[in-house]
């Protein structure tokens, strides 16, 4: 799936009336209120809101992670809704990616290995030139048949973000990928994944809650109380104070 | 702390439930074994009672050594003796003889499956007639009420019974009660009674007496008639009171119920310590798992002794709720072993079982004792735990280093195989003969417990390399997670190892005795045929009647009969009872080669002649020539001459005297074996005419025989087949009883991978996330047990066959001579084991299929 202009605007994932509703009567709690919601292709997208807004919720809706009670979750053409539990696994095995904010790895294995994870998963060898290609980009070159413990938080999570590509799925999702990293080592892995949309035309979605990590985002979701109630095109971190600010989060 | 510990339990019921159901098994053993042997002996101590009861006094022979039936008789002279001594009112003379078989109107023998078939003189005292009347003619007989009712023996027909001279048919005048006259006591022994001269003609006692029950007069003190009769009969007699006969019939019988208590226990301890091994990997995992929770504790406040005791504390609940199942189940389990005696042909008699407070203070100790004192090295680790654990991402539990593990495991294992070898070959009684070997075999197994991690890195990635290559990823991830730990897995497969490794040694030491015996078969034996007891069964080797011998000899075409019997401790030299074979010697060599090295069996007057093993003969420091001075269970002492020293004792023993010897000092006529040669063979013309000498000869042997129910014929094909059967049999057995070890390894192994499932939930939900089917995640669990199990199997098996390799070497050549290792038996455990650790799997890999992702990658 290389990028090209004309694909840009296509949608990779959307959300249509999705609602994720815990329990019922009095305790109901609407975690995700009819949201409607667009990810376009070759797009980097971060969701943002305050704790207990849905934002993960959203995320792991759309990731398959998580059934939506009522309402659709769509990935290229594949209606989510409709997969059982294990088709919901093959479509993230071989259509989604994952970063996770911590233990992204499996600690048996080099990280050459947990990049290579889901296609050996699947039983295929991948697209050799590409993961090298994937490999090269996380300048972790050398550094592949290393176990876990013996890389670098920041290495750690590039590793992830290489796994989440090799596979190019149709979309990655990113559950606070820089949540467990100081500053400079936050910066290394969000480049990596600019650099993923800018260069390698990959989908990303992230949930944050980090003004500064969204600011890498093209474009960024405000969610409170599981409703949708706000979005910012090519945002910057005061951009995004400011937004934060208005709706009282 | 206690809250905390119980708070602990709680919340992992299925971890709780596990722990204890391995305690559980260990303490149910314990209890039932001793309840139901306590249970024996009170039944026992009765029915001595009732044995005794029949005379005030009893008069027999001093015997120092042998079987009670090898008894020398006290003369018909003595008899009216004793009824000459003052305050004897009447006198009660008994012959008893062992293998008298009744033979139903079917024809078939009559035959207890363990417990003896037993002939009588009717004794009044003890026998009472429920029906007919009591034996009083010759060709008349009483039986037992149970013997008869259980066979459809009716009163007025005619038997057939086996005796241990021959077979004579005999009219059933009456049926008795034994020990009571309203209840008949019994352990499944079938009992023919006769009349007094007819019992001794029958039986072949001559004119001699067994024993001689008296019944003082009226108006005479017991204790006085005793010592007048003592006093009359001076020495070589004892003059005994009921008392002291039943306190002996006890310990005869408690001697058998020691044999089964044993047993029992030996199970018990296996048992107890696989499970001791489980226990305390269960606590080191837990403990490794809650590092950051009790770092926590630590750093709120607790000190490092309310850590271990809250770990002791846990490990101590688990110990006393299983103590309490394991009484109760305990209990079941005596029952159940009582219905199993009952239903392989050993009734007891219905009581109430025997709970004794030692029993309950042993399952305590056990229950208690195995789950605390496994509980102590992990909360050791536990109270190390610093509060820093709390605040630290990766902190891990120190593990012991390579070579301290190699030196520990190391002396543990010499320790162990030093106490074995002293058990083995050192002159010591029994008790602390087992003693040594039990403690040597707990310190072999702990010392290659404590090395076994080392090799189980290495040993789990060559045993997963197949794995890997076959399944994928998930054999990958299952290869690399049992390589994870290597202490868990070595304890894991270490539970396994040792219920494998004493199957192993049980099926060396059967391969090399069932190949020591087909040696023997095809290398020493001359003979044709062989005569033996159809019984079989673990009980003794049951003899048959003499006659039988005499018929096939007198048969045309039969060259010569040898005839063979037995007799545990039957001669005494130094003051140790030997146990001794009688034959014809002149024929011995001629039916089986015994390897003569020096002199000649057949060289001597058969009233003197005596030939040994060369272990003996060395032992005893004599040669061809030398004499032997022999006392006999009549406690006659003989001058022997050693005629032969022969190298193979399979057939022989060690101790071999001819027949006439036999006859003058032993009262048993029945025969335990006897082989038949064909006569013609060498002089035939060609191997056809061999076989149809062969086949006129079994023709007219079957003949003969067919008289006989109570035995059979074999040739050399058949005879060899009923003996291996026979081993195979035996070690089957003992592997299934070994077997409960392989159910507590099975927990075991459940336990220690719903342990490892459970920390390994954030990886799982990670691998869930980027595709791994619940299917893959399940096999990967699989294929890791299945990696743990045949790592527990070949570590298993390679020590079992080390010791069965070593036993079979320190055993006496005339036991086994052969070493054999059976390979496809070995093969069959490691496969075996490899199943087990599959079905183990099933539980925590449908649980961690199960597992929520979310909820799997948000766990910590």
């Amino acid at each position: 799936m290389t990028a090209s202009p004309a694909q840009a605007l296509a949608t990779a994932a959307r959300a249509v009336a999705a609602s994720k509703i815990y329990g019922s009567g009095d305790t109901e709690v609407r975690a995700l209120d009819a949201i409607d919601v667009d990810f376009e292709q070759g797009r980097f997208t971060a969701i943002m809101g305050p704790s207990g807004s849905g934002k993960s919720t959203l995320m792991h809706c759309m990731a398959g992670l998580d059934t939506v009670t009522s309402g659709q979750v769509i990935i290229g053409d594949t209606d989510l809704t409709t997969l059982s539990e294990k088709d919901l696994t093959l479509l993230r095995r071989d259509n989604v990616g994952f970063v996770f904010q911590a233990y992204n790895l499996v600690p048996t294995l080099t990280a050459i290995e947990n990049i290579t994870l889901p296609m050996d998963l699947a039983g295929s060898a991948g697209d050799t030139a590409w993961i090298d290609e994937v490999v090269g980009a996380t300048g972790l070159t050398d550094r592949v048949k290393h176990r876990p413990n013996e890389l670098s938080g920041g290495q750690q999570q590039r590793v992830a973000v290489a796994r989440a590509l090799a596979g190019r799925p149709q979309i990655i999702f990113a559950d606070e990928p820089t949540g467990n990293v100081d500053s400079n080592t936050a910066g290394e892995i969000l480049g990596f994944m600019r650099s993923a949309v800018d260069q390698m035309g990959q989908t990303i979605v992230m949930v944050t809650h980090d003004p500064v990590a969204a600011s890498y985002a093209d474009r960024v979701v405000f969610l409170v109380d599981g409703k949708i109630v706000d979005e910012l095109a090519d945002p910057t971190p005061q951009t995004i104070r400011d937004h934060m600010t208005r709706l009282g989060a | 702390m206690f809250k905390l510990a119980l708070r602990s339990l709680i919340d992992k019921k299925l971890r709780f439930a596990l722990t204890t159901l391995v305690v559980v098994i260990g303490v149910m053993f314990v209890v039932g074994s001793f309840t139901l042997t306590d249970s024996l002996r009170s039944t026992f101590a009765g029915l001595a009672e009732d044995i005794a009861e029949g005379a005030d006094l009893t008069v027999r022979v001093d015997q120092s050594f042998g079987g009670d039936f090898d008894r020398a008789t006290v003369p018909a002279a003595v008899a009216e003796r004793i009824a000459g001594v003052e305050g004897v009112g009447r006198v009660q003379p008994e012959v008893a003889a062992i293998n008298v078989f009744i033979i139903d109107g079917d024809g078939e023998p009559i035959r207890p499956p363990g417990p003896p078939a037993l002939g009588f003189s009717f004794n009044p005292g003890a026998f009472f007639i429920t029906e007919g009347r009591q034996p009083a003619a010759p060709g008349e007989f009483a039986a037992d009420t149970a013997t008869a009712a259980g066979n459809g023996l009716r009163v007025g027909e005619t038997y057939e019974i086996n005796g241990p001279l021959n077979a004579e048919p005999f009219e059933l005048v009456g049926v008795f009660n034994f020990g009571a006259p309203d209840s008949h006591t019994g352990l499944g022994q079938t009992m023919a009674a006769f009349e007094l001269h007819e019992a001794q003609r029958f039986f072949g006692t001559q004119d001699g007496y067994q024993e001689i029950g008296v019944l003082v007069s009226a108006g005479s003190e017991i204790p006085e008639v005793q010592a007048r009769l003592a006093a009359e009969l001076g020495d070589g007699y004892s003059v005994v009171t009921a008392e002291v006969a039943a306190a002996e019939q006890e310990e005869d019988f408690n001697e058998v119920v020691d044999i089964f208590n044993t047993i029992l226990l030996v199970f018990a301890f296996i048992a107890v310590f696989v499970s001791t091994f489980i226990i305390n990997n269960t606590f080191q995992i837990i403990v490794g798992q809650r590092v950051r929770e009790i770092g926590l504790w630590r750093a709120i406040g607790a000190t490092p002794r309310q850590v271990s005791r809250s770990v002791i504390t846990e490990a101590a609940i688990v110990g006393v709720v299983s103590t309490a199942i394991g009484i109760g189940l305990g209990l079941v389990l005596a029952l159940v072993l009582r219905a199993i005696l009952d239903l392989i042909g050993f009734p007891l008699p219905p009581g109430p079982l025997t709970l004794q407070p030692r029993t309950v203070v042993l399952a305590m100790v056990v229950g208690l004792g195995v789950t605390t004192i496994s509980s102590i090295g992990p909360a050791v680790k536990a109270r190390r735990i610093s509060p820093v654990a709390a605040l630290t991402q990766d902190f891990r539990l120190g593990a012991t280093g390579l070579r301290r593990r190699l030196i520990a495991g190391g002396a543990a294992f010499a320790a162990g195989v030093v106490a074995l070898a002293a058990g083995m070959t050192g002159g010591l009684d029994t008790t602390p003969r087992f003693v040594l070997l039990g403690v040597g075999a707990v310190l072999a197994f702990v010392g290659i417990n404590i090395v076994s991690p080392v090799f189980a890195r290495p040993a789990a990635s060559v045993l997963g390399r197949p794995v890997r290559a076959l399944f994928g990823m998930p054999g990958r991830l299952a290869s690399d997670n049992a390589a994870r730990s290597p202490r868990r897995t070595a304890s894991t497969a270490g539970a396994l190892m040792i219920g494998l490794a004493l199957m192993g040694l049980a099926a060396v030491v059967g391969e090399s005795l069932k190949k020591t015996f087909v040696n023997i078969i095809e290398n020493a034996v001359e003979a044709d045929y062989y005569i033996q007891s159809a019984a079989t069964g673990f009980g003794p080797p049951a003899g048959f009647p003499a006659q039988v011998a005499d018929e096939i000899e007198a048969l045309d075409g039969i060259d010569s009969v040898v005839r063979i019997q037995f007799a545990f401790g039957g001669l005494s030299v130094d003051s140790e009872p030997r146990d001794i074979v009688a034959t014809d010697m002149a024929l011995a060599d001629s039916h089986f080669d015994s390897q003569v090295s020096s002199g000649d069996i057949a060289g001597g007057d058969p009233l003197t002649a005596l030939a040994l093993h060369s272990d003996s003969a060395t032992s005893l420091g004599v040669v061809v020539g030398d004499t032997v001075e022999a006392t006999f269970p009549d406690n006659q002492t003989e001058t022997l001459t050693l005629v032969a020293v022969y190298e193979d004792a399979a057939i022989y023993g060690n101790w071999l005297i001819d027949g006439a010897l036999w006859d003058r000092h032993f009262n048993r006529n029945d025969l335990a074996f006897a082989s038949v040669r064909v006569a013609g063979l060498s002089g035939a013309a060609d191997e056809s005419q061999q076989a149809a000498l062969l086949a006129s000869s079994r023709a007219a042997i079957d003949d003969v025989i067919e008289r006989y129910p109570t035995v059979k014929v074999e040739d050399k094909a058949e005879f060899r087949q009923t003996q291996e059967a026979q081993i195979t049999s035996f070690i089957r057995v003992i592997e299934v009883l070994i077997g409960l070890s392989f159910v507590i390894a099975l927990i075991g192994i459940i336990n220690t991978l719903s342990l490892s499932v459970f920390e390994r939930t954030h990886e799982i939900g990670l691998l869930r996330s980027v595709g791994m089917t619940r299917r893959q995640l399940r096999r990967s669990i699989y294929w890791e047990a299945l990696i743990v199990a045949v790592f527990g199997g070949l570590l298993g098996v390679t020590v079992g066959t080390v010791f069965g390799v070593a036993t079979t070497l320190a055993l006496p050549d005339s036991f086994v001579q052969v070493v054999a290792v059976p390979w496809l038996d070995l093969v069959v455990f490691v496969a075996i084991s490899a199943v087990a650790g599959l079905l183990a799997a099933i539980l925590p890999a449908v649980r961690a299929g199960r597992m929520n992702i979310l909820d799997a990658i948000s766990h910590e």
